[in-house]
């Protein structure tokens, strides 16, 4: 009976994922919509989301006897509602698009950890609720500070301070240092200052007009840089650059120096290879795994056996065998769910993701102000790039980097930082007009 | 507030990083698609995949059979109703087919996927898991003639080798046999013997596809090409043969010493003439020589579907002494052949210049009879022109009927070409490998090429040659 609930499911999850990514592909034209479309497909997807969300929760509720999994479908359920209700409380327009895909990777998230580590999910969820409560707190602060690009120094100062204290104290994972512990709660300040770094160089764009503005910026870009690299935090790094540069680019709109930065980071790129003995070790695992199976390639030569029988149509929920995945439940959860779910699932939502960049862009574009349009634009990049990092490095796209999936990998820190990412975003015409008490124009 | 226009203007950069990144992302989903449609199924099957072992939870490995229909490969119960895997035939196919066990080989391994996945109908499938039954696994028809096969081994009997039979017009392997061979049915108890390396001659290594055996007079054909090749298609040549050449200090005798005499291409062919064969490998310009063995694929990865071959080699350069390449011209020196690849380039002669990959395995059928997946003949190209092939297909049915296969009987019906071969091996000149490679057409134009390998036999007429007989008459009875 177990069997055939499964078995039949694979095909309902992926009838409802795929529903969402086609309607996601539309939604990504949000501003040429009719008004009544837009709300009609938004309310689908929304649906949708709750359909997968349910049945997911459901055949794990049958393969693993424990009506935990029917809880966690509801908690999640009102999560939705409250982010809902708090969006639409500071904002005037919701983009109900985008947070629905916001509520499709926490589904993905939940069901996923729920099937590899039950208690892991649990935790997650119980993230899910703090998290919510902190950014609602953060974002009303901001609505109430005037002139935010004021304090640009003080990010940066804090930022950078922070990030060499976890470069010279913190803890060793993986062969980088990412976090130090406060009691029992793991810090990981890089997920934080990625949000305080795109106020310091939106900042400097938008307080000077001229060169200053640049050149601090950059400045101050390759400080942080520097201390992530002192961490041997690559993948973060790379997404700080990444993000830099094309923060750079859509303010200045200056192609030569586009090219110039992407070819001085190509070279920083293969000095680093030359003086990181581990990422050469992730450059073998990337190219020849199975010349590394025993040791460094085991990891990603399992993703790709996981994906690779998983097949189009995936194994079923719980019939596949993902913890053979080493940290399966952090950075490789991506294979977990194509094992399972199923590569056609995997593709819709790599689609979804890409849908969501576009949507984060979209708010950017109508952003009336300038400072939150580089911030949203800036966490644009950063949501990519993470993603790109991710999903590459675990079906061999590229080599492994060690970064989390957005909001879909187990961890409070990045959940907070995407969930104060995403706020922001959707809030990015009200945020600016309760401070603007003094007669500032927009630029 | 900014009026809409000047607004697109100046932030249309927003949207440019936005198609790049998108770009990036559909870039990912190709890479992503293309691995699990194509990439996967080679990376799968490997000793670190666990996963395996969860399909036969569910459903009962398939069965092998020939293309005639014999069961080579199925699952049974032990006394104790577990599964065990049966090979009736024990080591009749033991190198192709493989073995499950001790981990996997051969088609076993290369098709374990497909073995363990069930297609029959989703209605049956569902019965079965409410039922608690496990469903029955695909079947996998392979190429191989049962006769043929039987043929060959017999054929082979106790000596040590190779024998391999292809259609040249669908590249279908119709018999692959390899000695010392053993039993599958029983490699875990053995499997420390088997692998014993003092007193194992190597059975598990399947010497059709993977042997590097020096290839003799068959090489000669190869020679010949290059002749032609040199002289724009014309095989004018003229050798007075006195039974041996010596070049440096080294001589290279004929076959018995025999004085072949004054000889055209045509008469040294047939007469497998090693001194004029040594003296034509002198004049040939060496770059065009390597030129042309490439182009019959030497020092290349062989374009099949199996799952391992072996590259043949052969080296010649400037700096190689001339008494090497004379040597090498006759085909001993350092080249090396699998009796697979011997087998292809005479499938190619046959079909007129055009190679047809070799493959094992046919199609898989659901339990319920249904076609799931069926190989179709893969061209890989042009070897040779037609004149050439047309040209050596002349040569070798002079083999056959005035020259070194004179006096091998190989039956009325059938119209046979071929190349015999004595290789060397060791110091010992007194103990050589057995060749024959060749083809046979029947009234019909049905076509046949085979290799054959006896290590340590002896002269190739005297026993390759009579086993390739034996090897045709199963196969156009």
């Amino acid at each position: 009976m177990v069997n055939v609930i499964t078995s039949f499911s694979r095909i309902t999850i992926l009838s409802f994922v795929l529903i969402f990514t086609l309607i996601d592909l539309v939604q990504i034209f949000e501003y040429k919509l009719n008004e009544a479309v837009y709300s009609i497909l938004s309310t689908i997807q929304s649906v949708m989301v709750v359909l997968f969300l349910f049945n997911g929760t459901f055949v794990l509720f049958m393969a693993k006897e424990d009506a935990g999994m029917i809880m966690l479908g509801i908690f999640t359920c009102i999560f939705f509602v409250g982010f809902y209700v708090a969006v639409y409380r500071l904002s005037v327009f919701v983009p109900r698009a985008l947070i629905n895909n916001m509520f499709l990777f926490i589904s993905f998230g939940i069901i996923a950890l729920a099937r590899l580590k039950t208690e892991f999910a649990a935790k997650h969820m119980i993230f899910l609720f703090i998290t919510l409560v902190i950014s609602l707190l953060v974002i009303m602060g901001l609505k109430y500070v005037d002139r935010i690009e004021r304090f640009m120094y003080i990010f940066a100062i804090v930022g950078i301070i922070l990030l060499l204290i976890v470069a010279f104290f913190g803890q060793v994972e993986n062969g980088a240092k990412l976090s130090f512990a406060a009691g029992p709660i793991r810090f990981q300040p890089s997920e934080f200052i990625k949000l305080s770094f795109l106020f310091f160089i939106s900042g400097c764009i938008v307080t000077f007009k001229d060169m200053r503005g640049f050149l601090i910026a950059s400045i101050g870009s390759a400080v942080h840089v520097v201390a992530l690299v002192l961490a041997r935090d690559l993948g973060t790094a790379l997404i700080f650059l990444t993000a830099y540069v094309f923060v750079m680019f859509i303010a200045y709109k200056n192609y030569i120096v586009l090219s110039l930065e992407i070819g001085v980071a190509t070279i920083g790129g293969i000095l680093a290879y030359h003086y990181f003995p581990h990422i050469q070790t992730r450059f073998i695992a990337w190219t020849d795994p199975l010349s590394v199976v025993d040791d460094k390639g085991y990891q990603i030569s399992q993703s790709l056996f996981a994906i690779g029988t998983g097949g189009w149509l995936g194994s079923g929920l719980n019939k596949g065998m993902p913890n053979k995945i080493p940290v399966v439940t952090m950075d490789f959860i991506f294979a977990a769910i194509s094992e399972e779910m199923g590569a056609i699932v995997g593709v819709c939502l790599i689609v979804c993701f890409a849908c969501t960049v576009m949507l984060i862009l979209n708010a950017a574009f109508n952003c009336n102000n300038s400072f939150y349009m580089l911030v949203s634009s800036g966490i644009a990049v950063l949501f990519a790039v993470q993603t790109i990092l991710n999903i590459g490095g675990v079906i061999k796209f590229i080599p492994s980097t060690g970064v989390t999936l957005p909001f879909i990998s187990y961890g409070g820190n990045s959940l907070l930082s995407l969930m104060l990412c995403f706020l922001i975003v959707s809030c990015s015409n009200n945020l600016y007009f309760d401070s603007r008490q003094g007669r500032r124009h927009d630029r | 507030m900014i009026d809409k226009k000047t607004h697109r203007l100046i932030r249309k950069e927003i949207y440019i990083v936005g198609i790049l990144f998108f770009g990036l992302f559909i870039a990912m989903i190709v890479y992503f698609c293309n691995y699990v449609n194509n990439g996967s199924k080679e990376f799968i099957y490997n000793a670190y995949n666990s996963r395996f072992s969860v399909f036969s939870d569910d459903v009962v490995r398939g069965n092998i059979y020939t293309a005639d229909g014999k069961v080579i490969a199925k699952t049974a119960y032990d006394s104790e109703d577990n599964e065990v895997r049966v090979y009736p035939d024990e080591r009749l196919f033991c190198h192709a087919v493989g073995y499950v066990g001790q981990g996997m080989a051969g088609l076993e391994a290369q098709y374990s996927f497909d073995l363990l996945k069930s297609n029959i109908t989703l209605e049956d499938q569902i019965n079965n898991n409410l039922a608690g039954q496990k469903s029955p696994g695909d079947s996998l028809y392979t190429t191989f003639d049962y006769d043929t096969q039987l043929a060959a081994f017999d054929g082979l009997g106790m000596f040590d080798g190779a024998v391999i039979a292809i259609e040249p017009d669908t590249g279908r392997i119709v018999a692959m046999v390899s000695k010392p061979d053993y039993d599958p049915n029983t490699i875990a108890k053995y499997w420390d013997d088997i692998t014993d390396s003092t007193k194992n001659k190597s059975s598990l290594l399947n010497r059709a596809t993977s042997g590097a055996y020096p290839p003799g007079s068959t090489f000669k054909i190869v020679t010949t090409l290059a002749y032609l090749r040199a002289n724009n298609g014309d095989d004018t040549f003229s050798y007075s043969c006195n039974g041996k050449f010596e070049i440096d200090d080294y001589t290279i005798h004929c076959s018995g010493n025999k004085k072949h005499g004054s000889e055209d291409l045509l008469k040294a062919f047939s007469n497998s003439c090693n001194s004029a064969y040594a003296y034509m490998g002198l004049e040939l310009d060496r770059n065009a020589f390597i030129g042309t063995s490439e182009d019959l694929l030497f020092n290349t990865t062989l374009p099949t579907l199996l799952d391992t071959t072996k590259k043949s080699s052969f080296k010649i350069d400037d700096k190689t002494k001339d008494s090497i390449v004379a040597q090498t011209a006759i085909g001993q020196g350092s080249t090396t052949v699998s009796p697979l690849h011997m087998c292809m380039i005479v499938s190619a002669i046959a079909n007129d210049g055009v190679l047809m990959e070799p493959y094992l395995a046919d199609k898989l059928i659901s339990a319920d009879g249904q076609l799931v997946s069926q190989t179709e003949p893969v061209e890989y190209g042009q070897l040779l022109t037609k004149e050439e092939s047309q040209l050596l297909q002349s040569y070798m049915a002079a083999v056959v009927e005035e020259g070194t296969a004179e006096k091998v009987n190989f039956g009325e019906e059938l119209t046979v070409y071929g190349k015999t071969g004595t290789a060397e091996y060791t110091e010992d000149k007194s103990v050589t490998h057995s060749w024959f490679v060749g083809y046979a057409v029947d009234d019909n134009g049905n076509k046949l090429a085979v290799a054959v390998i006896m290590e340590g036999a002896g002269y190739g007429s005297k026993y390759a040659a009579p086993l390739a007989a034996k090897v045709f008459e199963a196969y156009f009875q």
